[in-house]
């Protein structure tokens, strides 16, 4: 009986010794895959996304040569690509526990040190190191260009203003096939080339290049001035290689010219693109500034002295030589002046090595602050359509309170003259608000919203078909037209339009259509396929939604306005 | 299966699990032993022979050096070369950057890492020495020395200087304040309205010692002397307002002189026309800066001043006999002819006079074409400390008036 017991307990212990066996083994080497290593110091870096590629480069090769701290403890960076607004706000506001950040230039820093001042007396980051720098300028397709006079003369942003003001458009400059001049830059709260662009927009209505004032943002030249350039936006958002990726794909029939880096134009020349004609880089005659890459070591408890000494490590790697030659192959100039200025920062590649001849200097941060306002003032407004869906699925997962505090947090940061429509739909479809005035009807929109319900079915083509038509038959011109569509599945009750009918309908032509419909794929069940191919059809994004990310991507497409 | 059977297979069971538990135990005290012997924390290994020092017969002692960031390279060589030798392996050097101002108020506020200051220039001694004394009741320093010697310099794109002689004839600070005036800038100075305004750069003046050096040199210049700048002199009405002008129009922000000076190289013409920092540095980028924008000018003020790098043994309660002893040992090392050889390599000369300058691979020979010039122009004599702390209050006002 006994020796049974002990048979069966020894075929359990062997069963056991098996498995255990069969786990991955952790080997002596510290470098194991655990998620907290004793044996490693893990560094999370925040930084502008402009420069990703590199960092994405280098970072990895730092991560794998098995650096290390006095103590042994290996260092790990995790770095984290975002818009510098946000790099710099989520220390702000305690949301991350960042270590190393480098925004994209040093407005950034400025801004975030005063903002942690009044918090907290102490700065975001103290000293700091120039990685690589990149000028920011106005990339325009050649041809359109050269009608500017570009290769002749020196031209900037006087003469885009009197392109956007012209109601001919192109066909004052002897190309009507052209159509109208359209621009873009990216939302300055937001993205570093966006508030060099509205700087520069500034600098240049006033005529200065140093040592703006208060007097002058309040000039009410400089507001007409602005106001003249942002009409012809097509609409803002967070990311600068959204754009240029989005004009190398669609052509001048999307945008004629965008504020973007010298990197990016230099990447156009990259064969992958095929690009219908080169992009040349413009290099305003009123002036410019450079995106110079900070880099510093965040001044908060969290950043321990292991912490500090793991990150001088780091950053020494980024500065030394080779990965500063790398930086060229990603089209920007070497922080280090020891590394000759090459191929591709050359005419081949539509850029001018002696170029910027001229500099702006960075405001004081009680200007930067006005300027924002007055952007946000005499920025393009916008006429949107909000097509929500209520179908009986929202029921599921918290999916409807979360899709309405997202709305919600959309109209919350309407500005006042911006429009905003309702069209909510379920099995068929019916307006809840039709041009709602956010200067008088925000609160009226805030409530559709709220009493929302889920129920009934999908009839998700024939909604956004009818909202177009609605937005085509009623324009309001001079507004960023756009709808944004969330859903959570497939239609399921279209009478009136297929989605190839649909797509038909609402394809981007760049004269009548110019309509862009943002879709929110909301939740496992939505197609997302679908929703993205009736975005791209009208030169739009498209994003996947959850209940718990909701928010943030309502947030995301309101950088659009 | 018969009873039989079971007792026999059970007994093999039994045996390889005995045999399993015993190979395991063997593997898993096997492992941590030779984890033990490989993650050994740096022991000496490349320990020799341990009495062989023939100066060094004390215990291992660290020292502390603040130390001005000019000579960040040529200090960082000398540390690792110290190292390499019989006393290096006893004493280690700390190097802490500082700023020359900030190196004093650390000492003065009794940072117990720091045994040496090593600022730019002796400018900041007279001032440190009286806040010592008021503090502790003793003279601080025990010894000085200087280590390696620069002159301040304008550097200036060529293109930009030559437009700019062609019209004004020197480059000095009096014709600098004149061009800063003209409201055309370079459309005024030389009918280039392209270059924009005239921009001139020097560095923070509280923060940095070549900032505090450009001040100084624009009080001799515009009282044409080399010694003995008087409080009377800078509290004259026209030497403040021909300041404040000049100031005004100067980007005085940056902290450390090698990083304007990087700015200018890598951002060319539009960063700065002009820039004035110490010979060292720019010799550090003249080479740099070819092929970028155009070549670069190195023009000597008329009234110079030298940044002789001192290096201080403080005479502080918290430095150990050992301590002062070492920091003694690594001075007498810093003033070796092949230490001293390499300092030109950065940029500086060598105080050690037995190390010439004029050479084939000097940079003195090779960049001569730049204007680069053995005799830096007339000396002058470092001023009283309360003339440097009015020049710095006058210098404060002109950056209210922003």
């Amino acid at each position: 009986m006994f020796s049974k017991l002990f048979y069966w307990f020894s075929i359990l212990l062997l069963l056991t010794l098996v498995l255990v066996a069969c786990e991955p083994q952790n080997s002596n080497d510290s470098s194991g895959k655990k998620t907290v290593d004793p044996n490693a110091i893990e560094l999370t870096f925040t930084y502008g996304s402009e420069k990703e590629d590199w960092i994405k480069d280098v970072t990895e090769q730092f991560n794998t040569s098995n650096s290390k701290i006095q103590n042994g403890k290996k260092i790990i960076v995790k770095a984290i690509a975002m818009g510098s607004g946000d790099c710099i706000t989520e220390i702000v506001n305690n949301t991350r526990q960042t270590h190393i950040v480098s925004p994209a230039s040093e407005a950034f820093i400025k801004i975030g040190n005063a903002q942690s001042q009044v918090k907290t007396n102490k700065n975001v980051v103290g000293s700091t190191d120039t990685l690589m720098l990149s000028p920011v300028v106005i990339a325009m397709w050649k041809p359109m260009a050269e009608a500017l006079g570009w290769g002749k003369k020196p031209i900037g942003w006087s003469e885009i203003l009197d392109l956007a003001r012209n109601p001919q458009g192109w066909a004052a400059y002897g190309h009507p096939e052209w159509g109208r001049f359209q621009f873009g830059h990216t939302h300055p709260e937001y993205s570093n080339s966006g508030l060099i662009s509205l700087f520069a927009t500034i600098y240049a209505a006033t005529g200065k290049t140093a040592d703006l004032s208060l007097a002058d943002v309040n000039n009410p030249k400089t507001s007409d001035y602005l106001a003249g350039i942002e009409q012809a936006v097509v609409h803002y958002g967070t990311s600068t290689g959204f754009f240029s990726s989005k004009m190398f794909a669609n052509g001048p029939e999307y945008l004629s010219a965008a504020v973007l880096y010298e990197n990016n134009v230099i990447d156009s020349y990259d064969p992958q693109y095929k690009l219908q004609l080169p992009i040349v880089a413009i290099y305003p005659k009123e002036g410019t500034f450079w995106s110079d890459h900070p880099i510093g070591i965040v001044e908060r408890e969290w950043v321990s002295t292991e912490h500090q000494e793991a990150a001088k490590t780091y950053i020494k790697f980024l500065l030394s030589q080779p990965q500063q030659e790398k930086t060229l192959k990603y089209g920007f100039h070497p922080g280090d002046p020891n590394v000759a200025i090459t191929s591709p920062i050359d005419q081949a590649h539509g850029v001018d090595p002696k170029e910027p001849k001229t500099i702006l200097q960075v405001p004081s941060v009680e200007v930067m602050d006005s300027i924002i306002n007055l952007w946000k003032q005499h920025k393009k407004h916008s006429n949107i359509i909000l097509v929500f869906d209520t179908s009986g699925s929202m029921k599921e997962q918290n999916r409807m309170p979360n899709a309405q505090n997202g709305a919600k947090q959309l109209i919350n940061i309407l500005g006042e003259k911006d429009y905003l429509s309702i069209l909510a739909f379920n099995t068929s479809y019916g307006w809840s608000g039709k041009d709602l005035l956010m200067e008088k009807d925000r609160q009226t929109a805030l409530g559709t919203i709220q009493g929302f319900f889920p129920a009934g079915g999908t009839a998700l083509y024939d909604s956004i078909s009818s909202a177009y038509q609605y937005m085509l038959e009623n324009p309001k011109e001079g507004k960023i037209s756009a709808i944004v569509v969330l859903t959570d599945g497939a239609d399921t009750d279209s009478h009136y339009v297929t989605l190839e009918k649909l797509l038909e309908q609402i394809r981007f032509d760049n004269e009548k259509k110019t309509i862009r419909v943002f879709t929110i794929a909301y939740g496992a069940d939505a197609k997302g396929d679908i929703l993205k191919s009736i975005a791209d059809a009208t030169q739009a994004k498209s994003y996947k939604g959850t209940p718990e990310n909701i928010q943030t991507v309502f947030k995301e497409i309101s950088t659009f306005f | 299966m018969a009873e039989d059977k079971m007792p026999f297979f059970g007994k093999i069971i039994i045996l390889v699990v005995i045999v399993g538990c015993l190979a395991g135990g063997y593997y898993f005290l096997a492992g941590k032993k030779s984890e033990n012997s490989t993650s050994t924390p740096n022991d000496n290994t490349n320990s020799t022979t341990s009495s062989n020092s023939n100066s060094w017969k004390g215990n291992t002692v660290e020292i502390g050096i603040a130390y001005g960031t000019e000579k960040k390279t040529w200090l960082e060589w000398a540390v690792q070369e110290f190292a390499k030798t019989p006393d290096g392996e006893k004493i280690k050097i700390n190097l802490i950057p500082k700023g020359s101002q900030e190196g004093a108020q650390a000492l003065v506020a009794g940072d117990k890492k720091i045994n040496v200051w090593s600022p730019a220039s002796s400018l900041y001694k007279e001032t440190f020495v009286l806040d010592w004394q008021t503090k502790y009741n003793n003279n601080p320093i025990l010894k000085e020395e200087s280590l390696a010697l620069t002159p301040m310099v304008f550097v200036m794109w060529d293109e930009r200087y030559q437009a700019f002689i062609a019209k004004k004839q020197n480059l000095t600070f009096t014709t600098i304040e004149a061009a800063l005036k003209e409201k055309g800038g370079w459309s005024t100075i030389a009918g280039k309205a392209e270059w924009g305004l005239f921009k001139v750069g020097h560095t923070h003046p509280s923060k940095s010692n070549s900032g505090l050096m450009t001040l100084v040199l624009m009080g001799y210049d515009y009282t044409n002397k080399t010694k003995d700048l008087s409080l009377k002199d800078i509290l004259e009405p026209k030497f403040q307002d021909w300041m404040l002008s000049l100031e005004k129009g100067v980007n005085a922000l940056t902290d450390s002189t090698g990083t304007m000076m990087k700015e200018m190289v890598l951002k060319g013409p539009s960063s700065y026309d002009a820039v004035f920092v110490y010979e060292n540095v720019a010799i550090d980028q003249l080479k740099n800066a070819q092929g970028r924008w155009g070549e670069l000018r190195v023009v000597y003020p008329k009234q110079n001043m030298w940044s002789d790098n001192p290096y201080y043994i403080i005479d502080a309660s918290w430095s150990s006999k050992d301590q002062r002893a070492a920091a003694e040992i690594f001075l007498n090392f810093l003033l070796t002819d092949s230490i001293q050889k390499q300092s030109l390599v950065h940029g500086f000369r060598p105080a050690n006079p037995n190390v010439p300058i004029k050479f084939p691979e000097s940079p003195f020979t090779l960049y001569e074409k730049y204007g680069l010039k053995i005799e830096p122009g007339s000396t002058c004599e470092p001023p009283k400390n309360e003339v440097i702390n009015n020049l710095l209050s006058l210098w404060q006002r002109s950056q209210g008036t922003r």
